[in-house]
């Protein structure tokens, strides 16, 4: 055994030393960037988008990367972003891309991980992308912006929301709410209109806890009182406790994913407890996850409304039904955002260079992205983006029944 | 009162997995982790038989069938080729399967949690508490359901012979027991008790998506093992305990962020004082 | 101790083989990275590699050579990722060196994993296969609730632990140099453990308790020595997690990772320390490879794949029908045959190497059992002392 051991040892010593070699792809440009400091200051940036990249060398299209769970516990969410992204992608094509130039898209599965998040995005760079819309949840899209931040990559998440992705790099932006913007909004809203205010909120999960800390926060600046009720997504999948604690509040606060959301309100009706459901965009998607039992109220705060009247909703609810035979959720749409906004402040740059430098394409798109006269018009709405990253739109309530 | 209930309800899920844990495990010594995955392929046979306008007792027969079919082919193609080697091979195995299961699933119904629709059989109220009839359904049942095991294995040929293999499986070779078949029989009966678990988690829990047998596969585990693993009322007596517990550590708020915890500070707790579980079967050690 | 570790090493040029190979590899990696051959992707495929050798190989400590089967591994891990970064980062302020933080905090680290070593051990005098089993992976998932619900403004709570202060980046001096330094001293202190009476003593506990007992070896010490030094190297695998990753989520060291663990122990071989070396060299590659070819839809397929080379491996090595067939392929029956003069049987009591050739297949059937003496109550054990 041991011979055996060590010469499969000496084998896989070499075999990776030879690996390296052949795959050694010239020397890497160390970008000097800096790490302080969380503005995304685009006026001083100076770039060069004739320049290519190393690793860019052989596009033939535009690349644009991502990373998302495409497997585990929160896949669902991640397969959402990369058909929405995905559609974009194909729409933009049959269009004819960027003068000429096709998109495409490479989204990578991180199982929601950090350390997944950090190798996909090498496998992304090396691979040869450009841009990138980051990650999905908001640890790995974390953990992405840093490595994202290192070569200079531009990142535009369509829904981490966690403050801490846009605060990690110079280049990062978002698509969605922000956490704190979805808390303090639905304490004002909660406070004002209902008396018995009741919360469900997950501890195990970063956008939940997110919410619900500046929930808290503003709730106990208003004086107003609550009862509070949480859950860990990972371990309980039965909420019959926490309804039942919760069945005398005129309204319940569900600042959670909708898969939980749709076992709460099905809980809600073993229970009879026929409280009014409000939640933030994560709600977005619930639809599809009750049934005509449920009769209780439910609404939530959103850029994206999937019954809206507008031409350009609709018309992206149709091509994504007709693509993927389901109605598009939040995530869907902030992928299909995120991509469009990339391609649209890239036809504004004249980018006309496939095999564009990924960090100077990165200094270019957040000089545009901060510029004041930069917005785009996509299904979720408006957008603007403040020198933070964050994304400037107006929310509105969807009133599901 | 109605926290008890509840916990109850949930106990007698964590208790029907915890009886296929603990069959499989009494007669073939190994951790299937991937019983917890069986119960996911249950839940979808029901799923798919009502979404295409089936009666729900065609979908608990499917519901069956599939799961039996899946245990036995699942133990004659990765657990039987390793009858002899190391258990933890066949550990490592049965999470290759478990994987292998919940990737397929993803492959066919895709990621996204599909909901599950089985008319409600309405509610009581008892002792001033609301209880749901399908959480009083599903303990009557695990209680027939142990009761029968209990039974077959005590009093059938095929019972005893399971319990011979259990106990020395060379001694119950040389008896002439098929040893292989009453394996491949133990894998059967604890695939059925998945199936039967399936329905019960979607009458609590009507939804269902791949990675729906983890999470409730280490609780009965769990369970089974606080209950003294290979026993079955043991398994049924820990499943209640797990799910009681839950519930009341949920409906504490400054508790319930550590119910896992708790959960399992408990099972330490119980094993350090009985090292065998609650209703475990002694053995003696020999040089 | 450390004395009788080097004493009872009979300096042997293959007793170094591993040493001397994964030294040459660094140091052609690191030839490499300094002509800039070497891509990111592959540097920090390094870090991972690493860390996994220092958590498979401490973790075989436990499974292959103590014979018990411990399910929670990523749970030490977590303890070092989330004290010892968070000792890194209140360095980090006053300490400009992120090595000289990261070395710091490694020890730290180290120790207190090592202390949940200890902890965990205690129940390990009581409880046996299984049941020690499951209350590993009790430690485990209660750790990382613990970790989920500590304070925000330290840990980070549901958000993870951010380590932008400390975590190495592409202008710092590549992690994967200092990873393997520490991995080959891993390497040189379990080697020389299990190589010395120390490890004779483990092994003997493995094979049979009793007898052990009966020979004056102090089981509880060495059950105990066992697990806080596996625990030791767990954190500093896991201060090295909280170095090359941001944010540090609890969410990671769930069983499942301590799981990812025990198949590199159990690919590699239980009992083989080079087999652990190797399986957790493939598995990181198997993964980024598998991460990296399959994007987008296919990334589904990439679970099933791994699902089946897994079931694959496993039967395939341990199946007793398709042993002949293995046999014939085998390069080791092809090396014994060469050999062959080397091994005659009159010569084997002069053979340095035979007692510790560990060998990779345990009857498990008294490993994993559950031999509970009737009826007596935990005694401990007393030193032994005229025996040794």
């Amino acid at each position: 055994m041991k011979k055996f051991s060590k010469v499969i040892v000496l084998l896989l010593a070499l075999s990776m030393v030879l690996s390296f070699a052949a795959c050694g792809g010239g020397n890497e440009e160390t970008t000097a960037g800096n790490d302080e400091g969380t503005t995304n200051n685009g006026a001083a940036l100076e770039y060069d988008l004739s320049k290519e990249g190393d690793y860019t060398a052989d596009n033939t299209e535009y690349v644009i990367g991502a990373t998302g769970p495409l497997t585990g516990d929160t896949a669902s969410y991640g397969i959402s972003v990369q058909q929405g992204a995905q559609l974009a992608v194909d729409e933009i094509n049959a269009a004819g891309g960027l003068n000429g130039v096709n998109f495409k898209l490479d989204m990578k599965d991180d199982k929601s991980t950090a350390a997944d998040a950090s190798t996909g995005y090498d496998a992304l760079y090396e691979a040869g992308m450009q841009a990138s819309i980051g990650s999905v949840t908001s640890g790995s899209a974390e953990s992405f912006a840093t490595r994202a931040d290192e070569d200079g990559v531009f990142s535009l998440t369509p829904s981490a929301s966690a403050d801490k992705v846009i605060n990690a790099s110079d280049y990062a932006f978002r698509v969605c709410f922000g956490d704190p913007d979805n808390g303090i909004l639905s304490a004002e809203k909660l406070a004002a209109e209902y008396e018995n205010i009741g919360v469900i909120y997950d501890t195990s999960d970063a956008y939940s806890s997110g919410i619900y800390d500046a929930f808290k926060a503003k709730m106990a600046e208003l004086n107003v009182t609550y009862i509070e009720q949480s859950f860990d997504a990972e371990n309980n999948r039965d909420f019959s406790t926490q309804v039942e604690a919760l069945k005398d509040c005129d309204v319940i606060f569900l600042p959670i994913y909708y898969t939980e959301a749709g076992l709460i309100a099905k809980a809600c009706v073993a229970k009879g407890c026929d409280a009014f459901l409000f939640g933030c965009d994560g709600l977005d998607g619930v639809a599809d996850q009750i049934d005509a039992t449920v009769t209780n109220k439910i609404s939530y705060l959103t850029p994206f409304d999937v019954k809206s009247e507008d031409a350009k909703v609709s018309a992206f609810v149709t091509a994504y039904e007709t693509k993927y035979g389901s109605n598009p959720d939040q995530f869907a749409a902030d992928g299909y955002d995120a991509v469009y906004a990339i391609f649209e402040a890239m036809k504004a740059l004249g980018v006309d260079n496939v095999k564009v430098d990924p960090a100077e394409l990165g200094k270019a798109l957040t000089a545009q992205f901060t510029s004041a006269d930069f917005s785009y018009e996509g299904v979720t709405g408006g957008m603007k983006w403040d020198t933070t990253g964050a994304c400037v739109k107006d929310p509105i309530i969807v009133e599901l029944q | 009162m109605s926290i008890l209930f509840d916990g109850l309800s949930l106990g007698a899920i964590y208790a029907l997995i915890a009886l296929g844990y603990t069959m499989v495990y009494g007669i073939a010594k190994m951790l299937n982790f991937a019983h917890g995955d069986i119960i996911m392929v249950g839940a979808y046979a029901v799923f798919v038989t009502l979404i295409s306008g089936g009666h729900i007792a065609l979908a608990i027969g499917l519901s069956v069938i599939i799961c039996v079919i899946m245990g036995v082919v699942v133990e004659k193609f990765a657990y039987k080729p390793l009858r002899g080697a190391s258990p933890l091979a066949v550990l490592i195995t049965a999470i290759g399967v478990s994987y292998l299961l919940q990737s397929i699933s993803q492959l066919v119904f895709g990621a996204e949690p599909k909901t599950v629709t089985i008319a409600s059989l309405g509610a009581i109220t008892l002792f001033g508490a609301k209880i749901s009839v399908s959480s009083i359904v599903t303990l009557v049942i695990g209680a027939v359901i142990m009761a029968g095991l209990t039974v077959f294995v005590k009093k059938t040929r095929t019972g005893r012979a399971m319990v011979a293999v259990s106990e020395d499986k060379g001694a119950a070779m040389l008896m002439g027991i098929n040893v292989n078949k009453i394996i491949s029989i133990t894998f059967a009966i604890g695939s059925a008790l998945a199936a039967a678990a399936s329905l019960f988690y979607l009458m609590q829990i009507p939804s269902v998506e791949p990675t729906l047998g983890s999470m409730p596969g280490i609780k009965a585990f769990t369970a089974a093992v606080i209950g003294g693993i290979g026993s079955i009322p043991g398994a049924m007596i820990g499943g209640v305990l797990l799910g009681v517990i839950e519930k009341i550590c949920l409906s504490v708020p400054v508790l319930a962020p550590y119910t896992t915890a708790v959960e399992f500070g408990l099972l330490i707790v119980i094993l350090l004082v009985r090292p065998i579980g609650l209703l475990g079967k002694k053995r003696r050690e020999k040089v | 101790m450390i004395k009788s570790i080097l004493k009872s090493d009979d300096f042997k040029i293959k007793n170094f083989i591993n040493y001397i190979v994964i030294a040459a590899a660094l140091v052609v990696c690191i030839i490499l990275f300094q002509a800039g051959e070497l891509k990111t992707s592959y540097v920090n495929l390094l870090v991972q590699i690493g860390y996994s050798i220092i958590l498979a190989v401490s973790l075989n400590l436990v499974v292959g050579f103590l014979g018990e089967l411990s399910l929670g591994h990523a749970g030490f891990m977590c303890v070092g990722a989330y004290l010892g970064t968070f000792i890194s980062i209140q360095l980090s302020e006053v300490i400009e060196s992120k090595v000289i933080c990261l070395l710091i905090s490694m020890i730290f680290g180290g120790l207190i994993a090592a202390v949940f070593g200890f902890l965990v051990g205690l129940p390990a005098l009581r409880l046996k296969g299984d049941y020690l089993a499951i209350v590993t992976l009790a430690f485990g998932e209660i750790v990382r609730t613990v970790f989920k619900n500590l304070p925000k403004e330290l840990f980070g709570g549901a958000m993870g632990l951010s380590t932008n202060a400390v975590k190495f980046t592409k202008r710092d001096i590549p992690l994967f140099i200092i990873v393997f330094i520490v991995v080959i001293l891993t390497l040189f202190f379990v080697q020389n453990l299990v190589r010395s009476k120390h490890g004779r003593a483990i092994t003997a506990i493995r094979d049979n308790e009793i007898a052990a007992k009966a020979m004056g070896i102090n089981v509880t010490f060495y059950k105990l020595f066992v697990f806080v030094i596996a625990a030791f190297f767990a954190g500093v695998a896991g201060v090295f997690y909280g170095h090359y990753a941001t944010p540090v989520m609890y969410t990671f060291f769930s069983y499942n990772y301590s799981i990812e663990i025990l198949v590199m122990v159990v690919l590699g071989g239980m009992g083989s320390i080079n087999g652990s070396i190797i399986a957790a060299t493939l598995i990181p590659i198997i993964n980024y490879k598998l991460q990296e070819k399959l994007p987008g839809d296919l990334a589904a397929l990439k679970f099933l794949i791994y699902a089946v080379i897994l079931i694959g491996i496993v039967i395939f090595n341990n199946a007793p029908k398709l042993a002949p067939i293995k046999e014939r392929l085998s390069v080791k029956a092809l090396i014994a045959k060469v050999t062959a003069k080397n091994r005659k049987p009159e010569d084997i009591l002069n053979d340095p190497a035979h007692w510790d050739r560990i060998p990779t297949k345990i009857a498990m059937d008294e490993v994993l059992s559950t031999d509970i003496q009737p009826g007596n109550e935990y005694v401990p054990d007393k030193p032994a002392k005229g025996g040794k």
